[in-house]
């Protein structure tokens, strides 16, 4: 009795906080008949959003005006990971089968196209815009430079392949969430391994490196933001289990809080949270998920909103957080 | 115009001795040739699998996943583990982990995983129940990595051919599940016991590439 007495004194607590960051609705967009969103990108620009459609278009739509600026496709492919550059300019698309194409905007002009051995699970393109990495499933994740359009180098765990990947904020290094349960970091242009960390029992679907560089954020499947010291590859600290498996990571560029994307473990379909957390105190400032505003994509912006997107059939709605 | 198509043991032996390249070597080194190609065929490796989200390191030594009342059929898979030359690989370690009855991956603890060690004849074996359908796939499966020094590591999932998915034919239906790539992969499930008292038995062979 006393227990749930506490619970509901925790949640009164709670709550006006929570309320006073409830999203704000900035834009509807919609859909053409017929088109489903199953994810979106946020470009960190705030200018553009990127959605992965039913049909297996990739549509961008320009944020202020809500207009569809370009259909994009990979010749039939299905649509498996998509990523925009931190500055806005550049848009990774990967497939099913292995094609990644990379456009740059806003002229949606073809940049690099090549083809990886499998299912490009995860992309990420370098701050300074020089490298592309696509990771292919369970195999070797592959980085491709973007000036000279050859492949770099080629990095692999043991028997699995990659889920996840992030660049550090100076391009140096590129973090990997393994399916061996595993976080490695490598010099992006060698692939010479700097750190392994072995502490994680499940795998981790997210990661991403804090804004000064110094912390690989990484979680997943343990339900929990792991914090771990860049340099040497320690666990420094673990914020609170959630019910729900991590499926993104995006930290604000004020270094001070980090938007994590769920999803529900024992159905991926079923609709799961994104949660504001403070890194400074590991406690949750935000937690968005209500009837109307089931979280399929979002992204801080430079102005400190961090931006996110709802709704999949008709119309995509986009909120602001701030 | 080189012909592309992956050559038979056969056919690259006949080349080589047309080329000459046989008889460059020692009488010694050919025969080590010879034996190498004739080892690298003697058995087919088995198809590898998506090692899939939910793999957790540490998973305790143990043969027994079933716990006494536990829901679900119970099952028992055995196997031999062999290498590509047909020999008996003793010291591989083979991780398996399902879900329960119900298709839920327990991910806090290690119900329904374990790390298991084969026996001085190379084989192993576990008790089990027949996993739920995961939610979000298609049929029932048991995941399998095994590792032994030396080998290549293997990833890879154990089906059942009686998965109603199949509707009782594997061999047409198989590919319902769009990451079943190989109909090897679906094994036959043998009922045993009394009536009232039936458990399944799969038998599930390993066979790890040299490294």
């Amino acid at each position: 009795m006393s227990r749930s007495l506490a619970v509901i004194a925790i949640m009164l607590l709670l709550s006006p906080a929570l309320l006073a960051q409830a999203p704000y609705l900035e834009k509807t967009i919609l859909l053409p008949p017929g088109v489903v969103v199953r994810h979106t990108a946020v470009s960190p620009a705030g200018n553009f959003i990127a959605a992965l459609c039913g049909d297996q278009k990739l549509r961008l739509w320009d944020v202020s005006s809500g207009s569809l600026l370009h259909t994009l496709d990979l010749t039939g492919q299905e649509l498996i990971s998509v990523r925009f550059s931190g500055d806005g300019r550049l848009l990774g698309l990967g497939g099913d089968k292995g094609l990644v194409r990379l456009w740059e905007l806003p002229s949606a002009t073809l940049k690099l196209e090549f083809t990886s051995p499998r299912a490009v699970e995860a992309l990420a393109i370098s701050p300074d815009t020089e490298l592309l990495a696509a990771a292919p499933l369970e195999e070797a994740v592959e980085v491709w430079d973007l000036t000279s359009g050859k492949q770099l180098t080629k990095m692999r765990a043991p028997f699995s392949g990659t889920s996840a990947l992030a660049f550090s904020p100076d391009s140096r290094w590129l973090a990997t969430a393994d399916g061996d349960a595993n976080i490695r970091a490598y010099d992006a242009r060698t692939g010479a391994l700097r750190t392994t960390t072995e502490d994680f029992l499940l795998e981790a679907f997210a990661i991403a490196y804090s804004t000064d560089g110094k912390h690989i954020l990484a979680g997943g499947a343990d339900r929990a933001i792991n914090v771990i010291d860049s340099s040497s590859g320690r666990v420094l600290r673990s914020f609170p289990k959630q019910d729900d498996a991590l499926a993104d990571l995006r930290p604000s560029r004020d270094g001070k809080l980090v938007a994590a994307a769920y999803f529900n473990v024992d159905s991926a379909s079923k609709p799961a949270p994104v949660v504001i957390w403070d890194l400074a105190t590991q406690s949750p400032r935000t937690r968005i998920l209500a009837p109307d505003v089931v979280p399929n994509g979002c992204e801080f912006l430079a102005d400190g909103r961090l931006l996110l997107t709802s709704g999949s059939e008709h119309e995509l709605k986009v909120w602001s957080v701030r | 115009v080189l012909n592309r198509r992956e050559l038979n043991r056969r056919e690259v032996l006949q080349k080589c001795l047309a080329l000459g390249s046989v008889t460059m070597m020692t009488a010694q080194g050919s025969t080590a040739m010879l034996l190498a190609f004739e080892e690298k065929e003697l058995r087919k490796p088995t198809p590898p699998n998506e090692l899939g989200p939910f793999y957790k390191k540490r998973a305790p030594e143990t043969a027994v996943l079933r716990a006494t009342g536990d829901p679900g059929m119970p099952l028992s898979v055995s196997g031999q583990i062999l290498d590509t030359r047909g020999e008996k690989v003793t010291n591989a370690v083979v991780e398996v982990w399902q879900t329960d009855h119900f298709g839920h991956y327990d991910l806090d603890g290690y119900r329904y995983r374990a790390s298991l060690s084969p026996d001085g004849s190379g084989s192993y074996k576990f008790e089990s129940v027949i996993p739920g359908h995961y939610p979000d796939r298609v049929c029932q499966h048991i995941h399998y990595l095994a590792r032994a020094p030396g080998h290549k590591p293997l990833v890879t999932q154990l089906y059942f051919a009686t998965d109603p998915v199949f509707d009782g034919d594997p061999d047409k239906n198989f590919s319902r599940d769009p990451l079943i790539h190989s109909r090897e992969l679906v094994r036959p499930v043998m009922l045993l016991g009394d009536p009232k008292d039936i458990h399944a038995a799969v038998n599930f062979e390993l066979c790890l590439e040299l490294a």
